[in-house]
């Protein structure tokens, strides 16, 4: 045993996340994984050698002590303030545990999930081959629940090296999300789907791992009628539309089906910078073709 | 077996996002277009398609998965529409699976409504539900949950106006035509005719659920 770590404070939603449990969509059960894959990432190249699973947070931050041991933690995602023992980090950065050690988050200027990363493995069961939180699901993570204050985390085996990732590009923060047009976007009028792309949405508090609401205050889906719609597949970043007008942006714990009508899908270039935008925070959508989408991932420009 | 609906279209394949590739069968749910989508899930699974990651069919549509790096969308969708031909619809042989259920009472305490609605008895409805095996039409919206379709006509009730916000692992399902089994706790504007202590997830297994689409369900009542 390498380290053993208490949760001081837990904000909500703070959840054990990998890089996701894939392949059992059939099963009922969506991949999870974390909401910022790139600041995941991140922390754990802050690390250099680092556990496949990590600690997502949410921004109102957490605070751990470690009990037993020693361990690395490395930490990226959103912008939070970092403290240990007292002394102030940078963020994102890297640090050195011991026991009787503390590391406060706090709040900071931007953004919605942060992450810690460590150099030796959790001692959790892997749950279908993951050991991520499916808050849907209550799978993985620990007993399929949140972490909450007094929750311990044992570290056991050293982690393997990663190699550096390079922190993405800052993207002007007006920049809009890209999309592809959705499976059921010809349902949607014209009118309709000029007004979408042509009109600012706002992000909501009523945001978690499963989906972020938007507010629509030009009310561009309040005269979308309640399609009947056969249930199909859901795949993160799509924008489903609500009987009453409501989009919905599908996030990692989405439901694997869904039979509200699905205007578009937020390009994956763009999902971990929609996941990290702040309720009241303004959006507008841009399409693209699904071409354009993939030379983004393949690293054609941003 | 009931064929309601429209005999099978041209299908239509269209972008899921920049990761997934949707094959659509059918705009509405019919026989023949959910048995087209298990029978080309189950092709697609024994196919050797370069980039494809996961294959699952939905009640009128297969998702496929695959890796952007790998591949693109239009080499993707060129590769699924060459394997629709000689999709055999009705070669496609699922398992059978017996499901014992407690009808009625504490476990389905929309029974009598149920069965009251299509102007029988409970025993006649049980008996009518029981009486041919279903196929399972989907899965996917729940852990291990499962439709199961269809019956004939005279069986074909609307959903409940009213929500439950959860009904047990088990629960039997009743509406729209099909029976579905809830594998775990979930919310529900379906009739909740019965339980089953047939459960369909497992999460410690290897393989977490026993029932796949294209699968033949036996309904029993508990003696």
């Amino acid at each position: 045993m390498s380290a053993v770590i208490e949760m001081v404070r837990a904000g909500p939603l703070t959840t054990i996340q990998d890089a996701g449990r894939h392949g059992l969509l059939g099963a009922g059960i969506s991949a999870s994984g974390p909401m910022d894959r790139g600041g995941f990432a991140l922390a754990a190249a802050m690390v250099g050698a680092a556990a496949a699973g990590g600690v997502e947070f949410t921004a109102a931050g957490l605070e751990l002590a470690v009990v037993a041991g020693s361990c690395r933690v490395g930490f990226a995602g959103a912008e939070f303030c970092v403290r240990h023992n007292g002394v102030e980090l940078e963020w994102p950065g890297t640090a050195l545990l011991q026991a009787g050690e503390r590391l406060v988050v706090t709040p900071g200027a931007r953004g919605n999930y942060g992450y810690l990363r460590f150099d030796h493995e959790f001692d959790l069961p892997s749950v279908l081959g993951s050991v991520a939180t499916n808050s849907r699901a209550q799978l993985g993570g620990l007993a399929g629940r949140p972490l909450r204050a007094r929750d311990r985390l044992y570290l056991g085996s050293p982690a393997p090296t990663v190699s550096p990732a390079a922190q993405p590009a800052p993207v002007p923060t007006e920049a809009a999300f890209r999309v592809i047009w959705g499976i059921h976007a010809d349902l949607f009028a014209p009118a309709t789907r000029q007004a979408f792309v042509g009109t600012r949405f706002m992000v909501t508090p009523q945001m978690d791992r499963m989906g972020v609401r938007l507010a629509d205050p030009a009310a561009v889906f309040a005269g979308a009628s309640a399609l009947s719609l056969v249930s199909d597949a859901i795949v993160p970043g799509d924008i489903q539309i609500l009987g009453d007008g409501t989009p919905i942006v599908l996030m990692r714990d989405h439901q694997p089906t869904g039979g509200y009508p699905r205007i578009a899908t937020i390009i994956s270039a763009d999902l971990d910078r929609f996941a990290q935008q702040r309720p009241g925070t303004p959006l507008a959508f841009q399409p693209v073709t699904v071409e354009h989408a993939q030379r983004l991932l393949r690293g054609g420009g941003p | 077996m009931s064929e309601p609906g429209p005999p099978l279209g041209k299908p239509t394949i269209l972008p899921l996002g920049d990761g997934a590739v949707l094959v659509r069968f059918g705009e509405t749910l019919t026989q023949a277009g959910n048995s087209a989508a298990v029978a080309y899930a189950a092709a697609l699974r024994h196919a050797q398609v370069p980039g494809m990651v996961e294959v699952v069919s939905n009640l009128v549509s297969v998702l496929v998965r695959y890796d952007p790096l790998a591949t693109a969308f239009q080499q993707m969708a060129g590769e699924l529409r060459l394997r629709l031909a000689g999709v055999d619809s009705l070669g496609f042989a699922g398992s059978e699976h017996r499901v014992q259920v407690r009808f009625g009472g504490a476990d389905g305490p929309d029974l009598e409504a149920v069965a009251h609605s299509l102007h029988l008895n409970t025993a006649e409805f049980v008996k009518a539900h029981n009486q041919a095996p279903l196929r399972v039409l989907a899965t996917g919206f729940a852990p291990g949950f499962v439709y199961c379709g269809f019956h004939p006509p005279g069986l074909v009730l609307p959903r409940r106006t009213q929500v439950r916000r959860a009904v047990p692992a088990g629960s039997i399902l009743f509406a729209a035509g099909q029976t579905a089994i809830a594998a775990t706790e979930i919310p529900t504007g379906w009739h909740v005719i019965g339980r089953t202590g047939f459960r369909n997830f497992d999460p410690a297994a290897a393989s977490p659920t026993r029932l796949a689409a294209g699968d033949r369900v036996v309904f029993e009542a508990e003696p």
